[in-house]
């Protein structure tokens, strides 16, 4: 515990602290497999999401994107219920890069990624673990062939990602499932969502929409050997006893190409199905996004436009300078 | 402003945006000073505060959350509670004060026990900024100053007003019967202590650090629910009980609110002269880049808890007692806040 001291922050207790243990998840395993979810919805059939720009007016763009999870939170029991996913993003730029700074061409693109310490079951520390760098690179690699950068010289640009809450990497009774990092690609495909309609929001030029995607090899519980494989688009994790690969893509659907797969787990022969899998999943979110930012973009132009009309106004109204 | 002045210097106009980023002080004097109606450049009288939002419990992995607005302020704070075992607390922290807490059931501060809190540190606080929530705070660095010491104020006022009851955050066992004499009453023991951390997130930055995320914290712990926690002989360890009618809520004493003011020093017209000043309640981050003193009290009810000014030397006897009426006033609003929707 000593090594994770950090003289800036406060730090727990140093003989350490556990997480509660409920006494039924020891008693009584029969309780316990009652909890756990399964999936409703259809193969192809993604979950709901919100999306809501404009939520921080200090930045230059910023959004918010939650997926509540389909787990209705039981009442009977303390024993916390499925995550659902929620995530903010703020633009923080584009603005001149510092003098010392070389010369730079296009735009610099910094994303940071970081989960609130409350944000998984596991309680998480302040400073960023590799994990949350990993997920940076990730973002940053779909967010860069977006963003028409040589429209910003010299200049650089912020995207700061919060997940308030994260998705699980499976359901928390199945010992197996934690550390297996399929709940990461749900991250990871969130974050590009709400950054790209954070970008959208702060007006920096881009290509297109990118959007991410989930899709996902699971064993078909019913089938009888347990070899029979099906593949349903937006997993989540904790509804699946066994996911054999899962992919998670970034994707501009009008110009139909990829800025960013990751893939993880045993695809098999057929490594294609299951990226055509992901951006038709990205497609889902897509008509999402774009509906929010019509809305959001005819908010801010009916502003603008109550506002020309009373420029006439406006001049007579300007500040005289004294002082 | 005009350099060739030999003809009558044209009057310089700004549209408002502009005129605010190249002279802020000039800005808000020119409002504060306006004769018809002298409001604040974001639309407030003087003495105006922010209204507060609460919204509680909206994180699932938290024992207690809450998200908190003022203005363009936003906070979330999350509550998390964990055990610390009995042999992990460093030395021995009186044990006696145990036996009398169980059945003593009373309002008064137990003296002895109270360090206990502060002593094991059972409450964690701390607070992110660099979230993208202001252009200031970009993540990537260590903590700033700022943050810093917005974390040690907060903590010393949770320890000062003495939020928490040790008895609330203490898991005690007491031993079905003694085998060797079974006449003897059985004596509780302590076990262990829940810890709470208390992470607060600053989702957008608009002033008033301190007074949001105080106020988050205050509704996340008032909304805040412990499942029963005992020791399991077979066990050996300590065991929760998942039973939401077992679960305690934390008994807080007392809701101390703080209030913020910024001191706004006006410059006088000719070389030397000084200019009215004016005292704004609940600045924003504008008015607080403008003014140099700020001032935070902290009331419960109608008692001061704590005072807190720097910066200058405006606020005088007088002033302060219009002060402290005002966040008195200001009590009366964040109550039924915290408590309308909690």
């Amino acid at each position: 515990m000593a090594t994770n001291m950090d003289r800036r922050r406060n730090n727990a207790p140093s003989g350490g602290t556990h997480a509660p243990v409920f006494a039924r998840t020891l008693r009584e395993p029969e309780y316990l497999q009652t909890l756990r979810p399964t999936r409703a919805r259809g193969q192809n059939e993604l979950r709901r999401i919100y999306l809501q720009t404009g939520i921080v007016p200090s930045a230059s763009g910023s959004a918010y994107l939650e997926i509540p999870s389909s787990t209705s939170i039981s009442s009977s029991t303390l024993i916390k219920p499925a995550s659902s996913l929620k995530i903010v993003a703020s633009i923080q730029g584009p603005k001149p890069l510092p003098r010392s700074a070389p010369f730079s061409p296009s735009l610099l693109l910094t994303t940071t990624v970081k989960f609130a310490p409350f944000a998984t079951r596991q309680r998480r520390g302040y400073i960023r673990d590799s994990t949350e760098r990993d997920l940076g690179v990730h973002l940053e690699t779909a967010l860069r062939g977006v963003i028409i950068g040589e429209r910003w010289p010299k200049s650089g640009v912020e995207v700061v990602l919060t997940i308030l809450e994260g998705d699980e990497d499976g359901w928390w009774g199945d010992a197996h499932a934690s550390g297996s990092g399929w709940g990461l690609l749900n991250v990871l495909a969130g974050c590009i969502t709400v950054a790209s309609a954070a970008i959208t929001d702060a007006g920096i030029d881009c290509v297109d929409m990118v959007c991410g995607g989930v899709a996902a090899l699971v064993r078909n519980p019913d089938s009888k050997d347990g070899k029979d494989l099906i593949k349903i688009l937006d997993p989540c994790p904790v509804e699946h006893r066994d996911i054999v690969a899962a992919c998670a893509v970034g994707y501009l659907a009008s110009r139909d190409e990829v800025t960013e797969i990751w893939m993880k787990g045993d695809v098999g022969s057929d490594p294609d199905a299951l990226i055509e899998g992901a951006t038709h999943a990205s497609v889902g979110s897509l008509s999402v996004v774009k509906e929010v930012l019509l809305e959001s973009l005819q908010a801010k132009f009916q502003k603008q436009i109550e506002n020309s009309q009373g420029a006439q106004k406006r001049k007579a109204e300007d500040v005289e300078m004294t002082g | 402003m005009a350099t060739a002045a030999s003809a009558p210097p044209p009057a310089l106009t700004f549209p408002r945006p502009i005129f605010a980023a190249v002279s802020p002080h000039p800005f808000l004097q020119a409002h504060l000073s306006a004769d018809k109606s002298a409001i604040r450049a974001n639309g407030r009288a003087a003495h105006e505060f922010r209204t507060p939002g609460v919204n509680t419990g909206s994180l699932t992995h938290c024992n207690g959350s809450a998200v908190v607005r003022l203005g363009n302020t936003s906070v979330v704070c999350g509550v998390r509670a964990e055990i610390l075992r009995e042999e992990d607390t460093p030395g021995t922290s009186a044990p006696a004060a145990v036996d009398a807490s169980g059945e003593v059931d009373d309002d008064e501060i137990n003296e002895e026990g109270e360090d206990e809190i502060a002593d094991l540190r059972l409450l964690v606080p701390n607070i992110e900024l660099s979230t993208g929530s202001t252009p200031a705070h970009i993540p990537g660095n260590a903590p700033s100053t700022a943050q810093q010491s917005l974390i040690t104020r907060i903590r010393t006022l949770l320890h000062s007003t003495q939020l928490l009851r040790a008895r609330d955050l203490r898991i005690t066992h007491t031993p079905p019967t003694n085998a060797s004499d079974p006449d003897a009453a059985p004596e509780s023991e302590l076990k262990g202590y829940w810890v709470l951390y208390l992470d607060v997130f600053f989702l957008s930055l608009d002033g008033c650090a301190f007074d949001a995320a105080w106020l988050s914290i205050l509704a996340a712990l008032k909304h805040t629910r412990l499942p029963r926690a005992y020791f399991d002989d077979e066990y050996e360890g300590i065991l929760c009980s998942d039973d939401p009618a077992e679960a305690a809520s934390l008994n807080l004493r007392g809701l101390p609110v703080p209030s913020s003011f910024a001191v706004f020093e006006g410059r006088g017209e000719g070389e030397g002269e000084k200019g009215s000043d004016w005292v704004l309640s609940d600045p924003d981050a504008f008015e607080e880049g403008v003014c140099r003193e700020i001032v935070t009290i902290t009331v419960d009810q109608g008692t001061i808890r704590r005072v807190e000014k720097s910066g200058g030397g405006v606020v005088g006897r007088e002033t302060m007692k219009t002060l402290v009426k005002r966040a008195v006033e200001r009590w009366g609003v964040v109550e039924k806040a915290t408590h309308g929707r909690a």
